[in-house]
């Protein structure tokens, strides 16, 4: 960036410049007023290369945005399962985290976890609603679960090119969806 | 200094010939305090964390090609600006459109024709213009690559994004920094270590079966496209080493004359340099030279799965 | 063609101050250029200066800082297998044995209560390795050190306690795998007769 406005610049500065040498009479070349003329009149100032460094540069560096990246780029199905995979991953632990600590605190505050108390709670919810909540439950799982054998198949360092990554991956979209629609209705 | 050039930069404006005073299109300077609200690109950006998010293009100007004619194939071009003269201002999008028919078919040379033709404050790395520098590399339409390699989609009716490489600091519009990239190639040292001089006191020689398993290895020009579409390098670029270093890392690990293989690996065995890559893949995905990183990381972690 | 000159070495002598885009908009409009403020509405100020302090963004990236010259390498991190390659393969080892143990189930009806036990220990491991590998990808130690710690005990608390938990359900009650077949069917039933 410099550079280029230095030699713009440059270029200018000759653009500016050279007409006035044809009115400098040949003689005048000679005597030293014609180079007076040349010199630059700014003032300037040296400073180590390793102070340049540290101050100028690191200041400008403070100053600078960080480029957009989530949400600009492409949705691709690589990422994007990758994120629903923890997505997924967290959910289900959380819920696992969540029933492990609930009953160990349930007795205290009141709460009914057994199995057969919530087996009949939820026998008495709606049969779309419990269908609905099956499915919400079973869909992470299934995912979770299929998607995890492509990890794992991964880390042997096999199915991992562009196009296996592409057909592996619709694949557990379509059998984990297929799955959990199964699982809501057994 | 800052002063000093811009008097300077004044004092030629008003002597230099009218022919080199050119007629910068630049943009209003309106623009840098426009508001974002309801651009939901934008509201998400700024919610997971780039400190500035660009002002989307709805909200600036858009530069014109000068001249027009009626069998133009116009296209929008929308590039996001960021320029540290202004260090206070807000990145934007800037609109640009272009003569399909007068432009050459690759995003580089739409955006050298900007340059020169359009608006020449446009900043931007370009040198082989054929893919074996890797200096323009950036994300158009969402995916990273060399812009020299990325031709630009034919329907007009469709408008191209271009942003620099997505989570680097930005030195001035689409130029990122890649300091820390190259800091990180230095530390996995990228050169043949030797203890033992080569058996035939020439040179160290490697059987074609060897030579073969660099393949795909080598070919890498660091043009840093696959280490900022990861988003494990987005977050963790500070400690994780992302897939081109990695890469480069295997191809040294993976050669057969190399005499530091177990020292490269102990230099890996940490929970950040290596283990922070969770295959997510985008990094083959997106490679412009069609290597495949992921495949690389995948070996050095299988080759060190028992080691110490 | 003076002002815009002119400008950016304002703003630059202005950047130094923190609060530099807020000043600059609200507090020192004399800096700014007349032709700017006429354009711009009162409303768009106001508007500009409250977006500016109500972003929140979610753990930010610092201003950048380049620690060394551009000409050190990065620093090599110590050996540390344990957090590395053993790590590695232990979750991998732990994910593959709960392949066969998840489809278990499906197949048998329900596990044995060694078994389920067996199956819920693995699934605590990972929960707990998935946990920590958020925990060590979104708050790294250089960032926010308290938080990591703070996290990272958590997430080890967390293990005990839900162990524990687990633990009186497998003993008192029917088991993982028997409790969920039990609710699913409990919802089953009443689809038919429904």
């Amino acid at each position: 960036m410099l550079s280029q406005r230095f030699a713009q610049q440059t270029l200018r500065r000759l653009a500016v410049q050279q007409p006035a040498y044809r009115f400098v009479a040949p003689a005048a070349i000679a005597t030293r007023n014609a180079f007076v003329s040349q010199r630059r009149l700014a003032a300037t100032q040296h400073i180590s290369e390793a102070d340049a460094s540290n101050e100028i540069l690191a200041k400008q560096r403070l100053h600078r945005p960080v480029a957009p990246h989530l949400a600009i780029y492409r949705p691709q199905i690589t990422w994007y399962l990758s994120a629903l995979n923890r997505v997924t991953g967290v959910m289900l632990s959380g819920g696992l985290y969540a029933f492990g600590a609930a009953y160990l605190v349930a007795p205290y505050i009141g709460l009914h976890l057994e199995s057969a108390v919530i087996a009949a709670a939820f026998a008495k919810w709606p049969a779309i609603l419990q269908v609905l909540t099956k499915f919400f439950v079973a869909m992470p799982f299934t995912f979770h679960s299929f998607n995890g054998l492509r990890f794992l198949s991964w880390d042997t360092a096999s199915l991992i090119n562009n196009k296996q990554v592409n057909q592996t991956g619709w694949a557990v979209v379509g059998l984990s969806t297929v799955a959990a629609v199964a699982l809501a209705f057994l | 200094m800052a002063l000093r050039l811009a008097t300077r930069r004044l004092a030629l404006a008003q002597q230099a010939p009218k022919v080199f005073r050119r007629g910068m299109a630049t943009p209003t300077a309106s623009d840098t305090l426009a508001h974002t609200k309801g651009e939901p690109l934008s509201t998400i950006s700024e919610a997971t964390s780039a400190s500035r998010a660009p002002i989307p293009p709805s909200k600036t100007t858009t530069i014109k090609e000068p001249e027009t004619d009626p069998q133009a194939k116009i296209k929008t071009f929308h590039i996001y600006r960021w320029n540290p003269d202004e260090p206070t201002s807000k990145p934007k999008m800037q609109s640009y459109t272009l003569d399909l028919n007068k432009t050459g078919p690759m995003m580089l040379d739409a955006l050298i024709r900007i340059k020169n033709e359009v608006d020449p404050t446009l900043t931007f790395r370009r040198s082989c213009r054929e893919g074996i520098c890797g200096s323009c590399a950036m994300n158009i339409d969402g995916v990273n690559t060399l812009a020299c390699l990325c031709r630009i989609p034919t329907e007009t009716a469709k408008e191209s994004r271009i942003y620099p490489l997505p989570h680097t600091y930005v030195v001035k519009d689409l130029v990122p920094d890649l300091t820390q990239f190259y800091k990180q190639y230095k530390s996995i040292k990228p050169y043949l270590q030797r203890d033992t001089p080569p058996p035939d006191g020439r040179e160290n020689r490697q059987s074609k079966a060897d030579r073969r398993k660099l393949d795909g290895l080598y070919e890498c020009i660091l043009c840093a496209c696959c280490s900022t579409s990861c988003p494990s390098y987005w977050w963790n670029s500070e400690e994780y080493l992302g897939p081109a270093v990695l890469l480069q890392s295997y191809r040294w690990i993976a050669d057969s004359r190399d005499e530091k293989t177990a020292a490269r690996k102990d230099a890996l065995n940490n929970s950040m340099s290596l283990y922070r890559c969770h295959t997510i893949l985008n990094c083959s995905r997106t490679c412009p030279k069609g290597l495949n990183p992921a495949l690389a990381i995948a070996e050095i972690k299988k080759s060190m799965a028992f080691s110490s | 063609m003076a002002s815009t000159a002119l400008r950016p070495a304002l703003r630059q002598i202005l950047a130094a101050s923190p609060a530099s885009r807020t000043l600059t908009s609200a507090a020192l409009p004399a800096f700014r250029s007349q032709k700017l403020l006429a354009r711009q509405s009162p409303l768009a100020l106001q508007r500009a200066a409250f977006q500016t302090s109500s972003k929140r963004a979610i753990l930010p990236p610092l201003p950048q800082t380049i620690r060394g010259t551009i000409n050190d390498a990065a620093t090599v991190p110590d050996t540390e297998p344990s957090h590395g390659s053993y790590h590695w393969t232990m979750e991998r080892l732990v994910s593959l044995s709960l392949v066969p143990i998840t489809i278990a189930p499906f197949a048998a009806g329900s596990l044995s209560p060694v078994l389920d036990g067996a199956f819920i220990s693995l699934l605590i491991i990972h929960s707990y390795v998935g946990f920590q590998s958020c925990i060590t990808d979104y708050f790294p130690n250089w960032r926010v050190p308290f938080w990591r710690k703070f996290f990272d005990w958590a997430n080890f608390a967390f293990v005990g306690i839900v162990a524990w938990g687990w633990y009186e359900f497998e003993t008192n009650d029917v088991g993982l795998t028997e409790g969920v077949r039990r609710v699913w069917k409990a919802g089953s039933k009443v689809d038919v007769t429904a």
